[in-house]
Order: C-alpha cells, then sequence, then structure tokens
C-alpha cells in the first residue's frame, strides 16, 4: 500500500507540490491526471526518492516512510519495491547498451538472477510487451518510440515490484500501437498497485478504478473514475474533460480561461473559476469529502448557480409546465429540448421572474430567491427568440445595449457609454459610431442577436438564459452566434440555459440536457449519455427526428 | 571513425608530406646533390659516391623522371643514404624506431586512460575539492611544455636525487639479458614516459571531464538511478562509457601532438629513438634523414589514427547505425 | 548566441587569474627596456655568475645577463603568440565562412585539405621547412610582412574599437604597443610568424565552418539573400559578426598555440640566434644542466613560459564554458 501524506516538494523557491493526499491500495490503479508542469512527474519522481528539491511529508510503502530512509537503502529499495516506467522520450535509454542488456540490469544489480536466467526473463518480458526478438540485441537507437516505451515498460516489470509507477505510458505510442499497450498494461496492472500519471484521459479511463486530479501543485477531486469523467465536481476536472478531445463527449471543444499560475494565494484555481467567492482568495481549500468524492473546493465542488423546485404553471386548463424540477450548474450549459407547446418558453419566464409560477420556487445558488430587484436581475439574463421584436425599433444601438444600465442606476453616463462599447465589442460587433447610431431595422438577423447578446450582458450576468436564440437565423448566421455563446461562456465563465427544439444544436453546445414533454422533464443527464443511451421514448424520437446527413434510401 | 571520408583525408595529408619532401630541395638553387646532402656532406663524398647517388635519384635529368625515380625509390623502400652515419636511411631510421613506439605508445595508452578515469572521476564529483584540485592541477600542468616538465623531472630525480639514469634507452655495455635487461629498460623509461604521459594528460582529461558533466544530466543517468543501481556501476557503466567517445574522436590530433610531445622528451632525456635522431639529424645538417624521418613520422600518425578510427566504431554503436 | 566574451571571462574565477597573470606578462614585454639594465645579447666574459644586484638572476654561459634576457624574451613570445594568431584567424574565418556558404566543390577540397593538416605532425614539418627555407629574409620580403601586419592590425583595431568601445581600445592597445616595441624582432621572425599562421589555421577554420554552417540555416540569411546580398556581403555582415565569441575563443588558443611552437623551435635550435626568447634558454641551460646555474637560469625561462601558457589556458577555458551552455552550473529538479 502506497500512502502520501501532506508532500510538499520545492525547488529554487517554487513551490511545485503544495501538500499531496493520497492512498493507493493494494492491488489498485489510481491515476493522477493533470496538464503538463501540474507536477505529475514530480509525484512520480519523489516516490522514487529522486529529487533534488526540498522535500516534506510522509510518503510510506507498507510500513516504511521512503523520505526518512538512507541513500543506500533507498537504493536497495527501488525497482524491487517500487519501480516507474519513464515516458520513452530521446537518449531515456542508454545509447551505448544493448536493449536486452538493459533490461535484464536491474535483475543482475539486484542480485536476483545470474546473467544468464536475468537475460532470460527479461527477454521473455520484451516479448510479451510486444517487442521483436531480432530487436533484442539492438541497441536504443534503432527502435522506434513506440518500441523504446515498451522497452521501459518491460524493464519497470523485471524485477517485480510492489508498486509500478507508469508516466505517460501511451503517450508518444501511435493508434494501432496503443491497443496492443493497452492490452498488455492491463494484464500488467493486475495484483499490483499501480499509480498512473498522465495528461491523456483516456488511458486514466481505461487502466484506473479511482482518479485524482492535479491542480497547481495539490489534489483538488478523488474518486471513482466512472464518476469523476462522467459527473465531475471540481471546475477544473470539468474544464478538462470539456478540452480533452475523445469520442465520447459531444460538446464541442472549450478551453478554459486564464492560465495556470503557481503564485495565486488562496485556491489556486479561483482565478480561472467561474463560483469564485472571497474565501477562495484567502484560503486554500483542503480536500474533504462530499458523497463518496473528494473535492477541495470551499463550496464543496461544483454548486447549483440556479435551481427551480418544482414549478407549475397553467393556463386555465392547460398545465403548461407541471412540477418541474431543474438545476443549472455554475459554468455549465443545460440545454432543455423540447418541441413547440412543451412548455420551455413558460418555464424561462417562471424562472426569470417574467411570469409568476402556481407553485414551486427558485433557487439562486441554493438561496432561495426574489426575482426580482437589482440582486437577480444582474445575475440573471434573458435572450429572446425574436431579435426584431425583442429590441425597441425607437433606440439605436448603443441606446438599446446602454438602457440595462440607465435602469439600474449603474455608473456615470460616460462609464456606461463605455461599458457598453466594450460589450458591444465582446459579441463581434463594430464599434464605430456608424454602427452604434444604426436603428434595428438597419440590422441583419445575426446582428440583431448580438446586440441582444450584448444587452444582456452588459449587467455582466452570471447566468444567461436563452430561449431559443437562433430560430430565427439562418444556420451559417445561427453557427457564429452559438460558437459566440460558446466563447462568452469560456470568457467569462456564464452557466447557460439553452432553450431549444433542436436536439442536434443541444448536442453541440451542452454539457447536460434536459427533455421536455408537455410540460413534464422527462429525462435528464449528461449530454453524452443522452445522445448515446436515450432512456424515454420521447428522446429516442426526438433523436431519430434530428436532422441526420445519411439518406434513408441509400441502403446504408 | 572510420569512414571513406577520413581514409582520403589521410591520403592527401601524406601526399602533400611526399610532394613537399620531393619539391623542397628541389627548389632550392643550385645543384640537387647539394640541397639533397647539405654542402657539408658533399664535400666529403667521394666523386664515385656522388655520381652513384645521381644515378639513382635521377638527379641530372628532369624533374619528370626525377619524380618518377623518387616514387620508385620510396616503393622499394629505398630512402636514400645517410653520410653522417653512413648507413640507408631506412637502417639508419628503423633501428630506433621501436624505441620510440615503446615510449609514444605507452604514453598514449596511459595518458588517454589516466586521462578517462580522472576526468569521469572529476565530472562525477563536479564542484567537490577533489573537482577542484584536480582542475586547477590540470590546469597548471597544461602551462608546463614538454620539454620544460621534462628537464624539472630530469632535474629531480636523475640529476639531484639520483634515483634514476639520466640518458639512454638502456645501458648498452652492461650486457645484461631477460629480467634484468627488461627491468634496466624500464628504468631508462620511466622517466621520459612520466614526462610524456603528465604533458599529454591534461587534454583527454578535460575533455572527458567536460562530456561526463554534459552525460549526467541525460535522461538514461535518471534512469539508472531509478533502477537503483550502485554508484559506481552508473559512474563507469553508464556514464563513463558515454563519456569516453569524443575522446576517442580526437585521439587523431593526440596522436599527432605526441609526435612533438616525443620529440622534445627524447632530446630532453637523450632517448634514443628517432625524435633524439631527428634533432641529431638537424644539427649536422643530414637532410635525407631528415625527410626519411618525416615520411615515416607522418605514416606513423596516419597508421595510429586509422587503427583508432577502426577501434572507434566498435565502441559507438550509433556510428553503425549512421551509415 | 548572446554571449559576452569579455563578461565572460571577467566572471569566471580562473579567468580573473589568468587576465591577470596576462597582463603581468604583457607589462613585462612592453617595458622590458625599464625593466632590465643590460642589453640581453651582450656577451661578457662574466659567465655564470651567481645572482647579484648587478645581474639579479645572474648570467648565462656566454656572460648574458639572464634577467634581461626573461624580460625581453616575453616580448617574442608575445609577439609571435598574437601576430601569428591574429593571422591565423582571420584565415580561419574567411576560409571556414566560405567554405560553409560556397559549398560545393570548393568546400569539399578546402575541408580535405583542413583535415589533412591538422592530422599532419607539424613540428616535423616545420623542422623541415626550417632547413630549406632561408630564415633571412630579403628586406623587400620584411618590408611586405611588415606592411600586412600594419593593415590587419589596423583592420582588427578598428574593428575592435567600433564594436567594443573603449574596452576594445582597452585590449588592441598594448598588443599595438607590443607590435610596435617589438618591431626590432620582425626581420628575424617574421619568416616564422607568417608559416606558423598558415599552420594554424585549419583547427579554427573547422569550428568556424561548422558554426557557419548552422547560421546559414537561420531564416535572416535566407532574407538578406533575398534582398541580393552576396556572398562576401553575408559573410561580412551577418555571418562573421555572430561568430564573434567563437572567434576569440578560437584567437585565445592559437596565441597558446604560437606560443608553445614557438618555445619548442626555439628550443630545437631553429630560427635566429639573436632572438632572445624563453624556449632557447631553456635549451642552452638544458646543456649546463650539472652546474647550480639550473635554478636561477632554466627555471625561471621555464616557469615565465609556462606562467604564459596557464594564462592564456585560463582566459580559454573560461571563455569555453561560456560558450558550452553544458558546462555552465545548470542544475535541474530531477537528478
Amino acid at each position: 500500500m502506497l500512502r502520501i501524506e501532506n508532500l510538499k516538494v520545492s525547488f529554487e523557491g517554487e513551490h511545485i507540490l503544495r501538500g499531496i493526499e493520497l492512498e493507493v491500495t493494494d492491488g489498485e490503479c489510481l491515476a493522477v491526471i493533470g496538464e503538463s508542469g501540474a507536477g505529475k512527474t514530480t509525484l512520480g519522481l519523489s516516490i522514487m526518492g529522486l529529487l533534488n528539491g526540498n522535500t516534506h511529508g510522509r510518503i510510506t510503502l507498507g510500513n516504511t516512510n521512503i523520505l526518512d530512509l538512507s541513500a543506500e537503502e533507498m537504493r536497495q529499495l527501488r525497482w524491487n519495491r517500487v519501480a516507474m516506467a519513464f515516458q520513452s522520450s530521446q537518449n531515456r535509454l542508454n545509447p551505448t547498451h544493448r536493449i536486452l542488456d538493459q533490461v535484464a540490469e536491474p535483475l543482475i544489480a539486484h542480485g536476483q538472477n545470474r546473467k544468464e536466467q536475468a537475460k532470460q526473463r527479461a527477454a521473455e518480458l520484451l516479448d510479451k510487451a510486444g517487442l521483436s526478438p531480432e530487436k533484442f540485441s539492438h541497441y536504443p537507437h534503432e527502435l522506434s518510440g513506440g518500441e523504446q516505451q515498451r522497452v521501459l515498460i518491460a524493464m519497470a516489470l523485471i524485477n517485480n515490484p510492489e508498486i509500478l509507477i507508469l508516466d505517460e505510458p501511451i503517450s508518444s505510442l501511435d493508434a494501432g500501437s496503443r491497443i496492443e499497450m493497452m492490452e498488455f498494461l492491463r494484464q500488467a496492472i493486475t495484483d499490483r498497485t499501480v499509480l498512473v500519471v498522465t495528461h491523456d484521459l483516456s488511458t486514466a479511463a481505461k487502466l484506473a478504478s479511482k482518479t485524482a486530479t492535479l491542480y497547481g501543485g495539490r489534489i483538488v477531486e478523488l474518486g471513482p473514475t466512472s464518476d469523476v469523467l462522467s459527473r465531475p465536481r471540481h471546475p477544473y476536472t470539468r474544464a478538462l474533460l470539456r478540452s480533452y478531445p475523445n469520442m465520447t463527449t459531444v460538446k464541442d471543444l472549450q478551453g478554459i480561461k486564464g492560465q495556470m499560475d503557481r503564485r495565486v494565494i488562496g485556491c489556486a484555481f479561483h482565478p480561472r473559476c467561474t463560483q469564485a467567492i472571497p474565501l477562495c482568495h484567502e484560503q486554500i481549500p483542503e480536500l474533504t469529502d462530499h458523497d463518496g468524492r473528494k473535492v477541495a473546493c470551499h463550496r464543496g465542488g461544483i454548486i447549483p448557480a440556479l435551481s427551480a423546485d418544482n414549478l407549475s404553471k397553467s393556463f386555465g386548463a392547460i398545465k403548461a409546465v407541471d412540477s418541474v424540477s431543474l438545476t443549472l450548474e455554475h459554468g455549465e450549459t443545460l440545454a432543455l429540448v423540447g418541441q413547440s407547446g412543451s412548455g420551455k418558453t413558460t418555464l424561462a419566464r417562471m424562472i426569470t421572474g417574467i411570469l409568476d409560477p402556481d407553485t414551486g420556487e427558485v433557487f439562486l445558488e441554493q438561496s432561495k430567491s426574489k426575482q426580482s430587484g437589482k440582486d437577480f436581475h444582474q445575475v440573471v439574463q434573458l435572450i429572446f427568440q425574436n431579435p426584431g421584436e425583442a429590441l425597441s425599433h425607437r433606440l439605436t444601438v448603443m441606446e438599446a445595449v446602454r438602457e440595462p444600465l440607465e435602469i439600474q442606476g449603474i455608473g456615470t453616463k460616460e462609464e456606461r457609454e463605455e461599458m457598453a462599447r466594450k460589450t458591444i465589442g465582446e459579441v463581434e460587433l463594430p464599434t464605430t459610431e456608424e454602427f452604434l447610431d444604426e436603428y434595428p431595422h438597419h440590422l441583419s438577423g445575426g446582428e440583431l442577436q448580438r446586440v441582444n447578446i450584448a444587452r444582456a450582458l452588459v449587467l455582466n450576468p452570471q447566468i444567461l438564459i436563452a430561449d431559443e436564440p437562433t430560430a430565427f437565423l439562418d444556420s451559417s448566421i445561427q453557427a457564429k452566434v452559438l460558437k459566440l455563446l460558446m466563447n462568452l461562456q469560456e470568457n467569462r465563465g456564464l452557466s447557460m440555459l439553452f432553450i431549444t427544439h433542436d436536439i442536434a444544436v443541444a448536442r453541440k453546445i451542452s454539457d447536460r440536457i434536459a427533455v421536455m414533454q408537455e410540460g413534464r422533464i422527462v429525462e435528464q443527464g449528461p449530454a453524452s449519455q443522452i445522445i448515446a443511451n436515450p432512456s424515454h421514448t420521447y428522446t429516442q424520437n426526438l433523436l431519430n427526428a434530428a436532422a441526420e446527413l445519411h439518406s434513408d434510401m441509400d441502403g446504408s | 571513425m572510420f569512414t571513406k571520408q577520413n581514409l582520403l583525408t589521410y591520403l592527401v595529408a601524406l601526399g602533400i608530406i611526399l610532394t613537399l619532401n620531393f619539391f623542397l630541395p628541389r627548389m632550392m638553387p643550385g645543384d640537387p646533390l647539394m640541397a639533397i646532402y647539405g654542402d657539408e656532406a658533399l664535400v666529403q663524398m667521394s666523386p664515385e659516391l656522388q655520381t652513384d647517388l645521381t644515378e639513382r635519384f635521377a638527379l641530372d635529368q628532369s624533374l619528370g623522371s626525377q619524380f618518377v625515380s623518387y616514387w620508385a625509390g620510396l616503393l622499394r623502400g629505398d630512402l636514400g643514404y645517410s653520410y653522417s652515419y653512413n648507413a640507408p636511411v631506412t637502417e639508419v631510421i628503423f633501428g630506433r624506431l621501436h624505441w620510440t613506439l615503446l615510449l609514444a605508445g605507452l604514453a598514449l595508452i596511459l595518458s588517454t586512460m589516466l586521462g578517462i578515469l580522472l576526468g569521469i572521476e572529476s565530472g562525477w564529483r563536479r564542484g567537490g575539492r577533489f573537482d577542484g584540485g584536480m582542475i586547477s592541477g590540470m590546469v597548471g600542468l597544461s602551462g608546463f611544455p614538454d620539454f620544460f616538465l621534462g628537464i624539472l623531472l630530469l632535474l629531480l630525480f636523475a640529476v639531484n636525487l639520483e634515483l634514476l639514469p639520466l640518458f639512454g634507452a638502456e645501458d648498452a655495455y652492461s650486457g645484461l639479458s631477460g629480467i634484468d635487461r627488461l627491468a634496466d629498460i624500464g628504468e631508462h623509461l620511466l622517466l621520459p614516459l612520466v614526462a610524456l604521459t603528465l604533458a599529454r594528460l591534461t587534454g583527454s582529461y578535460l575533455l572527458t571531464r567536460n562530456t561526463m558533466i554534459g552525460v549526467l544530466k541525460e535522461p538514461y543517468i535518471l534512469l539508472a538511478r531509478a533502477k537503483g543501481l550502485k554508484p559506481r556501476t552508473i559512474k563507469y557503466r553508464h556514464a563513463g562509457r558515454n563519456s569516453m567517445l569524443p575522446v576517442m574522436t580526437r585521439t587523431a590530433i593526440w596522436v599527432g601532438r605526441m609526435v612533438t610531445g616525443v620529440l622534445f622528451i627524447e632530446i630532453v632525456f637523450a632517448y634514443p629513438g628517432i625524435g633524439l635522431l631527428t634533432y641529431d639529424a638537424l644539427t649536422f645538417r643530414d637532410y635525407p634523414v631528415l625527410q626519411g624521418l618525416l615520411l615515416v613520422s607522418a605514416l606513423c600518425v596516419l597508421g595510429a589514427n586509422f587503427i583508432v578510427d577502426l577501434l572507434y566504431a566498435k565502441v559507438d554503436p550509433r556510428v553503425n547505425y549512421a551509415r | 548566441m548572446h554571449v559576452d566574451p569579455k563578461r565572460e571571462v571577467a566572471k569566471s574565477k580562473g579567468g580573473r587569474i589568468g587576465l591577470v597573470l596576462l597582463l603581468i606578462v604583457v607589462l613585462t614585454a612592453i617595458f622590458a627596456p625599464l625593466l632590465s639594465s643590460h642589453d640581453p645579447l651582450v656577451q661578457t666574459v662574466q659567465s655564470f655568475e651567481s645572482p647579484s644586484w648587478g645581474h639579479p638572476l645572474g648570467t648565462n654561459h656566454a656572460g648574458q645577463d639572464i634577467w634581461s634576457q626573461l624580460v625581453y624574451g616575453a616580448r617574442t613570445s608575445l609577439l609571435v603568440g598574437l601576430l601569428v594568431a591574429m593571422l591565423s584567424t582571420i584565415l580561419a574565418a574567411l576560409i571556414g565562412t566560405s567554405a560553409a556558404l560556397v559549398g560545393g566543390v570548393y568546400d569539399r577540397v578546402v575541408m580535405r585539405l583542413v583535415d589533412s593538416f591538422i592530422v599532419m605532425p607539424v613540428i616535423i614539418l616545420l623542422i623541415l621547412l626550417s632547413v630549406y627555407v632561408d630564415p633571412n629574409l630579403g628586406s623587400g620580403a620584411v618590408t611586405s610582412i611588415e606592411f600586412l601586419i600594419g593593415i590587419v592590425i589596423f583592420g582588427v583595431s578598428f574593428y575592435m574599437v567600433r564594436s567594443l568601445g573603449w574596452i576594445g581600445l582597452l585590449i588592441i592597445g598594448p598588443i599595438i604597443a607590443l607590435v610596435i616595441l617589438s618591431r626590432d624582432l620582425l626581420p628575424s621572425t617574421g619568416g616564422l610568424i607568417i608559416i606558423l599562421s598558415l599552420l594554424c589555421w585549419q583547427g579554427g577554420a573547422r569550428t568556424l565552418r561548422a558554426q557557419s554552417l548552422s547560421l546559414k540555416e537561420r531564416p535572416h540569411i535566407a532574407a538578406a539573400r533575398g534582398f541580393g546580398g552576396g556572398t562576401w556581403y553575408i559573410m561580412r555582415r551577418h555571418i562573421i559578426p555572430d561568430l564573434g565569441p567563437l572567434l576569440v575563443a578560437d584567437f585565445v588558443f592559437t596565441v597558446r598555440r604560437a606560443v608553445f611552437l614557438q618555445a619548442g623551435l626555439a628550443f630545437l635550435g631553429i630560427g635566429d640566434p639573436n632572438v632572445v626568447s624563453w624556449g632557447s634558454m631553456i635549451s642552452d641551460a638544458h646543456e649546463w644542466i650539472f652546474l647550480d646555474a639550473w635554478r636561477w637560469w632554466l627555471v625561471p625561462a621555464g616557469v615565465a613560459l609556462s606562467m604564459t601558457i596557464i594564462a592564456i589556458t585560463l582566459i580559454g577555458s573560461a571563455l569555453e564554458s561560456a560558450l558550452d551552455p553544458r558546462l555552465r552550473g545548470e542544475v535541474s529538479a530531477q537528478n
């Protein structure tokens, strides 16, 4: 069993690891995911005792604290009890030694085998790793990167270590080799305690039962792999998943605003986080348990930005919205999909306070809210369907975008103009005097919708509710507006409730989808799951009817 | 590294030397025989000898035929006749060549090996006291020209302490044989060998040390440590092995320098090899011997380089692959 | 390469020591007449005198004052060393960069020649040349050599002052002073200087060619060619300036080699016997090694020579460390 307690590593004044807490039980495989510079390799090397920097804390293998050992004791322990399969790179293998010799070397050096036997075992292992036998007597430069990686992994296994550390085991392999290697790795890690360190989420998914996310030198999330990857609770893990090209998630790729900066005070992620509060700037959050998942967040992980509880509304005999409960999490896009008449717009109006619900309540960040007043309107904004109608034909672009600021009494006249101008620039519209003086009837559909969006954004809301924002637009314009919304979300950290009848659009832009039929939510869940495995017939129908580019008549 | 390029280089070098050897004396004004032999020697030569030599080397004919007979002479191993030694040049030179090969060969091997070992150690303990001391010592040592170093050693051990003989390769008249003879040769060889080795040590040391420093930063050294190998194994089998390579590529230059070194050392210690022969021939203006010496030394240097090239391919596996 | 040679040398401890030692030697050479009271070449009957006030290091076998010889000997070593290095480095730069730029047959032929010379035992060649080439040059030859050296020094000074400002003046000033003061040595050493220059440029040519080859591929060179820059222009404006630190390093190592070779040749007795040099002092002293005189005759000469070479080596090593990033004290988190 490997246990890491409060591991801190610094080098030349820079703190690379700031208090890592991890535990890998016997036979378990834990993946640590993170981007480059996060400290993953440092973590691996610290367990091997190979770091030059200042190391504090405890790293226990079974009963032994590695950091307490002398150099000689550590040397004897290396490779026998804990071994690391390095990532293959230039000069990772000694250029003047043959492959077989290098793999057999640890056996001989630690006195476990004599030369002939050692070479035999090395050959067997290399064979299992998929290296062709004629290469055994070759030198490293004669092998490809993928072959070198196999050698490195076989080498790590040769002394049959209790604990194996895999550093980016498949990153340097091409697609064909990856499948074989994955197979080999799966065998290799059975009944072994393994720590996989990688930026590649699919490696974690395939090999590890538990996954931890490393950010800014600390573990920010830890939990069962399938849970973490399908329902991340830390904003960074979610952002990682959003930016990772894979065949499972359907949403378009999004980056994370800002950059990792080691010198941030408080929670390392808070400058890039959509739900940061002042405490996040002051104190570093501890890794604590929330519902079987460990998250390091002062808010306990991703919290709902807005939730609706049991909302209902009837117009006379017609029940437009029937006991709808909905949660929009911070920083996510939730698509509400349904046909016309399903009650989507009514629901949207209730949420934004334009309509009073018959029953139920709306909560902002878990506290009940009055859907009115400054506090509400500065947090939630609505974008309407028909841009032409949504804008008064008497106001110019500038006046329209300025209006919310004037109503709320924010800033001086000049400041309001400046803020309006900036927001107009943000939605990729020209900020020339000419354009700002235009009246709506001179603008195209796409431009109008952008003005709409700018107007909604000028109050810097956290939550945007977009009601069929592209329904009246041509597809090419629709694409641009959708991309704009995605970019705005990425840059500003918006949480968006996107209402649409088109599940194909929803698929492209949402993290989660809720399907609405005749006033009720029939299904909701992660977008990739809903699309791949819909459970409700209505959803299935929607999917079947959705736009497709195959012709049914092709017989394909 | 053995390549066709290197072979060509050696042949070109040889060619230049041979051509210079041929043309230089013949470019001087006056009788070529005089130029080749020097006026002093000429005065003492009998007319028959003069005629004989003139004929043998076609000295009274056109440059072209002279060139041909020059090459003919070379190919049959005829390097001319030394008047001051009264023997064919070939005999004079080859009679003493073995002493130089003994001295220079041993010195080359010793200085390279010792330099590599010390360089590995220095690189391994970079910045420490051993390294600091070694570097200072080596830099200091490198400043001493071979001849001065030799003289100092001679002064200390031979003149003042009278521990070792002053000159010669062995006690020629003592009639020793077997082990005794070997011991005697060893005694005579010791000081010149030490001097020459010390003089040539710094080159391989510095290069090895610098290479070692770079090698220790390579990823495979981290891997070797991760494998839990003993420090000594990493130092020699992993780092040292890779640090030796540049030294071998530079050997070509060092063999050339060794020739310079051996020349001076032989003079200082009056060691009867071809170095001392060169000096004597210079003093006595025995031109044919000088020319012959140039040729023989050039051949030795090129030959040694050739051998090292062949060895290098065995030592660096990447070389074979590159072709 | 953004390496500033002067700063690098001044930074390292070894470099500083080297500079100080070299300065001592240079000043000795320049102020030789002030430091000694005798003409080093005048022979007297008082031979083998022990050190005394009149003769701080005694006299040698020909009654010459050893201290004066020592002090004037510095001039010979430095003059030959500096001039050979100057000429040789210029040759190396021209040939090395042109080979890299022109390429093709020219490059291959030149490199073959360069390699052949590197491999050859130079000393034997020098010995043979000394036998056949008349060391005494006619006055015509001497004037042309003086002229050549004059142009070279002028060119180098101009370039150094322009690129290094007053530091350049500081470096080139003593060199010019030295050359002017040692003019009397030129007729006898001029030939040697020329020949040594012809045999010392090859090593530098190789390194400079290698660097030029890699520089050649840089985009800004291609751009210059695109504007119509010819080979000579590119060499002059782009490549040679970028080679700066390497040129300096080559210069320093050539000085070392030239000082060594000159001393060695003097030791062998090659060259004008009227030229005072440390090598010839050692050679003479070696003959009389049985007498006590070696203490104040042989040892000082040898030490002076060694000190000079060590000084140059230290400076060279400091430069080398600066140029090779691996040698700088960079430590990484791993390992």
